[in-house]
């Protein structure tokens, strides 16, 4: 059990890092939208508008 | 049936992109429009991510309109619309129409590749609204423009900046609330797990400072909002669920504290944060459930939104398009044909048919011509016309209905929901129980003892299961129905939806199609010349509405262009002429053949397929029912009948006012709705239902909408509340059972932290079970 001393210290600056993390994107807006970005990821990124000339279909 | 290529509705009429009808179908020309423009524009990759897509599918209206969208770049409209995002760019907010799945999201944040000037456009799915950012030399006309021709209908929005600043703090906060309650309580429970096992002596003591360090966040600023609304509740006099809620937490921080200096290593925080993260949690979804529906205020700009050509000159030949917010009185406007009239006035050139139906739900339009008063919200049906306009926004007939709307809010019964009531008394019987327990357990010297079991009922008899059951079981309803079509504005509805007892329902656009058919034709003599040459060849060039049908009715027949002298067409009355030597006239539903009858035909508004049968599921539910129709006696009469509605169950040429009398006068009311001339009772109602195509002002004022066409989602809607209603006293029954069980065992002496761990959560579980449940009914609704 001599090992407790050194864990608990460990657990709390992991959950300070994580909960401080959390706060700090929720206040930059980066779950202000839950809806669309679960969908915008589903979007291939490299998907090109390929243009067409003009009166042609 | 085949589903519409573009927007996956049933294809009654198919339209084919190419000749060899390889290419679609599509169910309006709109729908093929729209695809040739996408695939113009070199999207078609639209149509690939659309058909990958199974999920988030809501039905996507596509109504093509010509709108301009010039007047969004005169510099008035932009310094109200616009404002400045970051770096200074100029930004745009629109709500579009028709946002139904990920193919709208792709096509529409790649309008900065194909549409000149634009920067950026990020879409909000869940709101349906889209900002536009654009570069130094872009338009916002341009963008808007685009958008409409991929089909969806823009409209800007006015942004309150404070307001939504306000609400973005309001929604972060809440989720930082949510986040630290779950981080919190997950830590305490690991110290919490370890004390329950019975750490050493020496670890003891230190693991329960740790908890009370978790739980300080905790039980102050996570269930802040518990404690801000027991405060107004207990202001007012009233008590709210949240009172023994924050009763609980208050009574748990003060013993955790207490034992901590007495060094008793015991608490209930573990219980108590795990409480306050469910509850914060079922509190948010319920709001963001809520919110997924269109919000009133959002409506605001809806009535208004096309663009109107108003004069610059005396002479009338030159024509600027701009904003309806900006007409003022005198103006002289241009309105074209199919297109509402914007403000009240008088028109002062041209003929046409306006359909006032969706201000006084008369069903037959009138006729106008120099002289008349349109009114705004009506709907110039034939041709275009010039009116000079005398009042505006509020001072219009719209205007004060929608000010009555408004006013109308405030006069709705005040609910409360069950929760609520039942708190009332549960706070009673919790105080007497720990009064008895105290003097039951209190016996001479020790005191302390007494007390700490008096406490801890308190603490173990919190609501947990009341409070979190309930919007558990709202939940679920809501999101169920707004996939069904049925979009529900707040989970209140649902309760006084379920107590019901009269409804009223509108006959224009509800009962019926607000579509007018002809339902018999009979021919008295054969007429010399085929009667569909006749009426072909007199009608050719009427834009009467009765004219419109005939044309209808005989376009499959094989009719022919036939000379036609001595044509007369007198407004009101009908036409009359010379075919091949003899006189026809057509008017008062018949046809005439050298001044006699040989045809008469009956048209009517064409009632909706399954409002019959919604009408007889209506009354099995034991509810009384009742036509209020702004329409001609004789017309309700007909339709009443033909639903099987006795003579007492229709009241007819009812204005707004007298329509919202009825309904004041009535008790547990619903009413089922379309037009402005319903939205005053609509907003009266116990409950407002807004039928499919009703218009946006009655969408504001409802507190229903139903997405898909007809009644019968409105008697399904009756079935889901009821059922609703069932789980949720079910659920009441199992959470004051379980809280009977936590008074019992604080009485016989049992009660510990660790019964607490066991007995709290538990009893969430079953509830939650129990929702998810639901009963038969709902199942098979839901399925």
């Amino acid at each position: 059990m001599e090992i407790m001393p050194f864990l608990i210290p460990i657990a709390l600056i992991i959950a300070a890092f994580f909960i401080g993390g959390f706060i700090w994107m929720t206040k930059k807006g980066q779950y202000d939208d839950l809806e669309t970005p679960r969908h915008r990821m589903l979007l291939e990124e490299d998907i090109k508008v390929t243009h067409t000339k003009e009166g042609e279909l | 049936m085949s589903a519409c290529l573009h927007c996956d509705q049933e294809v009654i009429e198919s339209y084919y992109a190419d000749e060899e009808h390889l290419c679609g179908p599509f169910c309006c020309n709109g729908c093929l429009t729209v695809y040739n423009v996408i695939n113009h524009k070199g999207l078609s990759e639209y149509y690939q991510i659309k058909k990958d897509v199974s999920f988030f599918k809501k039905r996507a209206p596509v109504e093509l309109s010509s709108a301009q969208y010039s007047f969004m770049d005169d510099q008035d409209f932009i310094t109200e619309y616009s404002y400045k995002g970051l770096n200074n760019e100029s930004t745009m907010e629109f709500y579009l129409e028709g946002i139904h799945c990920l193919a709208c999201l792709w096509i529409i944040e790649k309008l900065p590749e194909f549409v000149p000037g634009v920067k950026s456009s990020k879409l909000n799915m869940g709101q349906s609204v889209v900002s536009i950012v654009l570069n130094e030399n872009g338009k916002f006309s341009t963008a808007a423009h685009e958008l409409n021709q991929l089909g969806y209908r823009p409209h800007p929005l006015k942004i309150n900046q404070s307001s939504k600043e306000l609400k973005t703090k309001e929604d972060r906060s809440m989720l930082l609330r949510i986040g630290i309650a779950a981080a919190a309580s997950g830590n305490i429970m690991m110290y919490a797990v370890s004390l329950y096992a019975g750490a050493g002596e020496e670890y003891a003591s230190f693991f329960n400072l740790l908890t009370v360090l978790f739980a300080v966040p905790v039980l102050t600023y996570c269930a802040w909002p518990f404690y801000r609304t027991s405060w107004q509740a207990l202001k007012n006099k009233t008590l709210s669920i949240d009172v023994p809620i924050s009763m609980a937490l208050i009574m748990g921080a003060v013993m955790g504290l207490y034992n901590l200096f007495t060094g008793v290593n015991e608490n209930y925080f573990d219980s108590l944060s795990a409480l306050v993260f469910l509850l914060l949690l079922s509190r948010y979804f319920l709001k963001t459930i809520q919110e997924m529906g269109l919000s009133t205020t959002d409506l605001h700009f809806f009535y208004q939104g096309e663009s109107v050509l108003r004069a610059n000159n005396e002479a009338l030949n030159d024509f600027s398009e701009i904003h309806p917010k900006f007409i003022r009185p005198n103006d002289i406007l241009k309105i074209k044909q199919s297109h509402i009239i914007p403000a009240d006035g008088e028109i002062i050139s041209g003929d046409s048919y306006v359909n006032n139906s969706l201000l006084t739900g008369e069903s037959e339009p009138q006729k106008v011509s120099l002289g008349s008063n349109v009114f705004s919200g009506t709907l110039n049906i034939s041709s275009d016309l010039v009116m000079k306009v005398n009042k505006i926004n509020s001072d219009t007939r719209l205007g004060s209905i929608l000010r009555n709307i408004e006013n109308g809010w405030g006069q709705k019964a005040k609910i409360i929901d069950i929760t609520n009531l039942i708190s009332k008394y549960f706070v009673a019987a919790v105080f007497i129980l720990s009064g008895l327990l105290f003097i039951y357990s209190y016996e001479p010297g020790h005191m302390k003892e007494a007390l700490e079991r008096a406490l801890t009922l308190l603490i173990v008899t919190c609501p947990c299961a009341l409070a979190i059951a309930t919007p558990l079981t709202f939940i679920r309803t809501l999101s169920k129905s707004a996939q069904k079509g049925i979009i529900i504005k707040d989970d209140a509805v649902i309760e006084t939806l379920s107590k019901a007892e009269n409804v009223f329902i509108d006959k224009t656009g509800t009962i019926t199609q607000n579509n007018l058919q002809i339902v018999s034709f009979s021919i008295l003599h054969e007429p010399i010349i085929a009667f569909y040459d006749v009426i072909h060849n007199l009608e050719k060039n009427s834009q009467h509405p009765v004219a419109k049908t005939l044309k209808k009715y005989i376009h499959p027949l094989p009719y022919k262009d036939i000379e036609v002298s001595d044509f007369k067409e007198t407004p009101g009355v009908g036409v009359s002429g010379i075919i091949a030597d003899h006189h026809y006239e057509i008017k008062n539903n018949s046809i005439y053949q050298n001044s006699k009858i040989i045809i008469q035909f009956i048209v009517r508004d064409s009632i909706r397929n399954d409002a019959k049968e919604s009408i007889e599921k209506l009354k099995a539910h034991g509810l009384k029912l009742k036509i209020l129709s702004g329409d001609l006696k004789e017309h309700v009469e007909k339709i009443a009948k033909m639903v099987g509605l006795n003579a007492d169950e229709f009241e007819a040429e009812m204005s707004p006012e007298e329509k919202n009398n009825v309904i004041k006068n009535s008790k547990h009311t619903l009413m089922i709705g379309d037009g402005a001339n319903d939205a005053i009772a609509l907003a009266s109602a116990d409950t407002g239902i807004a039928v499919f195509g009703a218009m946006d002002i009655s969408l504001r004022a409802a507190d229903v909408y139903l997405s898909l066409p007809g009644l019968s989602p409105a008697v399904e809607l009756i079935t889901i509340s009821k059922e609703t209603m069932k789980v949720i006293y079910r659920n009441l029954v199992l959470s004051l059972l379980y809280n009977s069980i936590s008074v019992l065992l604080a009485f016989t002496g049992h009660i510990s932290p660790l019964t607490a761990a066991i007995v709290m959560p538990l009893s969430s579980l079953t509830v939650l079970i129990s929702t998810l449940i639901g009963t038969k009914k709902l199942r098979m609704i839901w399925k």
